[in-house]
């Protein structure tokens, strides 16, 4: 995992140098604030970002400063404000970001986030079964995304809904929840509250492998065609 | 049995209980009060399980948190009493009225919101958050305490002394215990206020709060839970008076960060940010025009009819619940240690922020109205629960006066019964304030529009749908002070 | 029926009856008379404590509810001897049973027109037979009262005192109307900082004797 970060990372550092000169040349050494959009455990977030601040100060001879946020809209508004300089974000965060902010550039992807995709989710009582195609059974039933601002929990799940039955979600529906992340989606569609869900594929083998899942209790039924988000480092130049 | 002859003369605060009830009971047939779900067990115990073994080794720093809160909820809230003592004088003017009731209609968090785009997280969007709300709350209810206040002496004596003198020595003594003790339970709804303000990203308990919650890491959520409970329910041992000056000079130290203000993102907010999209874009007036209506009829006035049959019910529930509380901490019903279990209960109930009692409902539950209409009344009952209890503390039994039940149907609930009516009603806009943060709950309120909008950052349709809102709470208090008046209703203690 | 001896009593720091010797036979009619201070309702409310089930008791302040309607704070006095179901219930809804004998009670008192206004509307002395009907709708045989005839005209007091000596077997009456006291008591007992300056039997005593003792 370090080792891939750094490789990312590695490849920032000309960018980054400039801004950071950039910086230095106008003032006394001034922080590098950088921030990442909240889709992954908090904790996880600032330990891998953290060690990530780390390397850049030492190879940048900048202090630079990860700062955690708590919503995708907060990091965002962010980075367009200038408190913070280089940012983590998601597709759709990344796009918002680069129309808010002019000249804004993405300078680095995840390896994985080149074959991104969501899972669609259900509770066993709404009778569900996976399927190859577009699982259209799920029609009025219950259904939660994840944050309003997500890419995979919210974006990608509505653009495949919308394309398949031509309305919206909240005709679709029953009921349209937003449960306000990844793990609060497996979190209510594994209690019923919700009969289906569309969560971040890499958050559900977490949460698989953390034991926090009962598969008598609710299953993937359908994974989104894999798609690129450009998930990834942006900074403003 | 009952003779129909019997002419009782129902009073007006019968007639208006029942009219409430009665809109309540209309708004049910269009609520969905559904209750689907199957497994809520699992998840419920592990979140219950977490209770066991409450933990903050995971939070870099709890007890900072704890710090921030309390200090922005004494700056924000003395900031607050302050501006609205200086307000409460002019409140004769209609302008300041409509003023103040404007901006108290925009709930906390939606404040935050907007500083935050403005000022980021620089101390300031914390306290104008809290702050300014305040301020016109406590404007208008020490207006209220003036005015209720004996005029007399003051008149009087001003002809000789003066405005000013005469205002301290014939008004402010008189006045000044009701000034204290509303201001006293000001700050404890400015902590719950401050913690909550974490939840939109300022570094108070609620910011750790719900990122603990949000993860399902149900051992910090109870461990930060207690520490806040502990904190409100302590209350009286270290908020006192006389440490005021020392938390207010030590409080800025502590909300001060290294983030500056931009005059550029102010500038750029009012300019930009919240015009039009339709202006901006050069699309002129018939732009303007579609936007809007497109807006309200897609977003507000859906938002508007889910808020208000929400709040009319939750309204209510609370009310009941509110009733049925307030005996278990009252000296007139329950000996010391079951006022003690009574008391933590109720700081339980209205310090747990509603979000999280949604929730556990909606694992409960699932999705509907219901969850929302419950968690709702859970702490606002709990908050009136606690201020009618401790009212009727005041209140002298003759000494053959009846016990149980007895006493709590035929001598106490219709000597509080004022006190209980008024506090509702102003509790009234608080609840449709607070209708916003369930969006959790797949219920369009209007609140949930205004955080979809500011989700997708088009600030000027949140501005739009907060303005709405505003107007709507605006019109709520002004029934609510219709009725107050007509009923002689009044929230500061005889 | 009641026995005290060598009774005291402390409020605040500050002796409020001191030595209090005394003893009242079933049937008895006392009035206690002093001047305000004198420990008159302190006396009182000791004896009420003496047998609390067995008294009816006007206080001094009546301790109505003043939102709730005559009827029903008279009907109060009833709570006791009637299941709580039936109390809800005629709370929000009154029972003919009920309302006919709090009617009859009120008519003695002169006081029938007003069965169901709020006791917030009706004037001091009208209160004060709100708490004196109370008193007797109670199923008991003694009256222990707090100045019970103090808001009341010359007229309607000497209707009142009547009506209580007939309705109550023993009674306890703090007063200071001295004229009374000596024409519907049996036994007068003058009390002065709290201790029991005189105790006697009516037929032994002068106005004139008390008038300057503890007239007011």
């Amino acid at each position: 995992m370090i080792t891939h970060m750094k490789r990312v990372f590695g490849s920032l550092l000309v960018m980054l140098s400039l801004t950071a000169v950039s910086n230095i040349a106008l003032s006394a050494p001034r922080t590098l604030v950088f921030s990442a959009i909240p889709d992954q455990n908090q904790t996880r977030l600032v330990e891998r970002f953290g060690k990530v601040a780390d390397y850049l100060t030492e190879t940048l001879g900048v202090p630079v400063r990860y700062v955690p946020v708590n919503s995708y809209a907060a990091a965002i508004t962010a980075f367009r404000n200038n408190q913070v300089q280089l940012a983590w974000f998601g597709g759709l965060s990344g796009v918002r970001a680069r129309l808010l902010v002019p000249g804004s550039e993405a300078i680095a992807q995840g390896q994985e986030d080149t074959e991104f995709k969501t899972y669609f989710i259900a509770h066993h009582s709404a009778g569900l079964k996976p399927v190859d195609g577009f699982p259209a059974e799920m029609a009025n039933k219950t259904f939660t995304f994840g944050s309003k601002g997500s890419t995979s929990g919210r974006l990608m799940p509505e653009f495949y809904i919308r394309e398949f039955f031509g309305k919206t979600p909240e005709e679709v529906f029953d009921k349209v929840g937003f449960s306000g992340n990844h793990s609060r989606t497996v979190a209510l569609v594994q209690s019923g509250s919700y009969q289906v869900g569309a969560t971040n594929y890499k958050v559900w083998e977490k949460e698989l492998a953390d034991g926090k899942i009962d598969a008598s209790k609710v299953s993937v039924i359908w994974q989104t065609p894999t798609y690129p988000t450009t998930n990834g480092v942006f900074v403003v130049m | 049995m009952a003779n129909n002859s019997v002419q009782l003369r129902r009073s007006m605060r019968w007639k208006i209980s029942w009219l409430f009830i009665l809109l309540a009971a209309v708004c049910l047939p269009f609520s969905d009060l559904s209750i689907n779900t199957y497994d809520p067990w699992g998840e419920l115990g592990r979140l219950f399980s977490g209770l066991l073994q409450p933990s903050l080794s995971a939070i870099d720093k709890p007890f900072h948190a704890l710090l921030q809160t309390i200090a922005f909820a004494i700056l924000g809230v003395s900031a607050g009493s302050l501006i609205g003592f200086g307000l409460a004088q002019v409140f004769h003017f209609k302008l300041i009225r409509i003023l103040c009731a404007s901006i108290r209609a925009v709930h906390e968090l939606f404040w935050a919101l907007i500083f935050l785009q403005i000022f980021g997280l620089h101390p300031l969007t914390g306290l104008l958050a809290l702050g300014l709300p305040y301020a016109a709350t406590f404007a208008k209810v020490y207006a209220e305490i003036l005015e209720e206040g004996d005029r007399r002496p003051y008149d009087r004596v001003q002809q000789t002394a003066g405005r000013v003198s005469a205002f301290f020595y014939a008004r402010l003594p008189d006045l000044w215990q009701h000034f204290v003790t509303y201001t006293g339970y000001r700050l404890e709804c400015g902590l719950r206020s401050s913690a909550v303000l974490g939840f939109v990203g300022l570094p108070t308990l609620g910011y750790y709060l719900s990122t603990a919650f949000m993860e399902g890491v149900y051992t910090e959520v109870w461990a930060l839970l207690i520490l806040f409970y502990l904190v409100i329910a302590t209350m009286r041992y270290w908020l006192r008076p006389k440490l005021l000056p020392l938390y207010l000079l030590v409080a800025p130290f502590i909300i001060a960060n290294d983030s500056e203000i931009s005059l550029e993102n102010v500038v750029r907010f009012f300019s930009i940010d919240i015009v039009p999209s339709p202006l901006r874009n050069g699309e002129g007036l018939a732009g303007l025009w579609q936007w809007l209506a497109e807006l309200v009829m897609t977003e507000a006035l859906p938002g508007i009819i889910n808020t208000l049959l929400l709040t009319q019910l939750a309204l209510v529930l609370t009310g009941v619940l509110a009733l049925f509380w307030f005996p278990f901490i009252s000296k007139l019903f329950f000996q010391r240690f079951g006022r003690l279990l009574g008391n933590l209960f109720l700081v339980v109930m209205r310090s747990t922020p509603e979000y999280i009692l949604a929730f556990i409902l909606l694992m409960l539950w699932g999705p509907s109205m219901l969850p929302a209409v419950i968690a709702l009344a859970l702490h606002n009952g709990a908050i009136i629960g606690h201020l009618i209890g401790r009212y009727s503390d005041g209140i002298r039994l003759r000494i053959n006066a009846p016990k149980g039940l007895n006493r709590y149907a035929y001598e106490v609930v219709p000597r509080v019964y004022n006190q209980f009516l008024a506090f509702l009603f102003y509790r009234w806009e608080i609840i449709q304030r607070e209708t916003a943060i369930l969006g959790i709950l797949g219920i369009t309120t209007l609140g949930f529009y205004i955080d979809s909008a500011i989700q997708d950052i088009r600030l000027d349709k949140a501005v739009v749908l907060i303005v709405i809102t505003a107007a709507l709470n605006v019109l709520i208090d002004g029934i609510s002070h219709t009725i107050r008046a007509r009923l002689r209703l009044s929230v500061s203690p005889q | 029926m009641f026995r005290l001896e060598s009774a005291k009593v402390t409020f605040q720091g500050k002796d409020a009856l001191t030595d209090i010797t005394l003893s009242i036979p079933e049937g008895q009619k006392v009035a206690l008379i002093g001047r305000s201070g004198a420990g008159k309702s302190t006396l009182l409310n000791l004896l009420y404590q003496q047998r609390p089930e067995d008294i009816s008791l006007v206080p001094q302040d009546y301790g109505l509810v003043s939102s709730l309607s005559l009827y029903h704070n008279v009907y109060m006095g009833k709570l006791g001897t009637r299941p709580l179901w039936y109390n809800l219930m005629n709370l929000v809804r009154p029972f003919k049973q009920s309302s006919d004998d709090v009617q009859s009670v009120l008519a003695e008192l002169q006081l029938d027109d007003k069965l169901f206004e709020p006791v917030a509307q009706l004037s001091g002395g009208q209160q004060q037979r709100a708490a004196i009907a109370r008193a007797m709708i109670q199923p008991s045989e003694i009256l222990c009262a707090d100045e019970p005839v103090s808001s009341l005209d010359e007229q309607q007091s000497k209707l009142v005192m009547g009506i209580l000596c007939k309705r109550f077997q023993t009674l306890v009456l703090a007063m200071h109307d001295i004229d009374l006291a000596l024409e519907y008591c049996d036994r007068i007992i003058g009390l002065d900082m709290g201790r029991i300056t005189m105790d006697a039997q009516t037929a032994a005593l002068k106005r004139s004797d008390l008038l300057e003792l503890y007239g007011e």
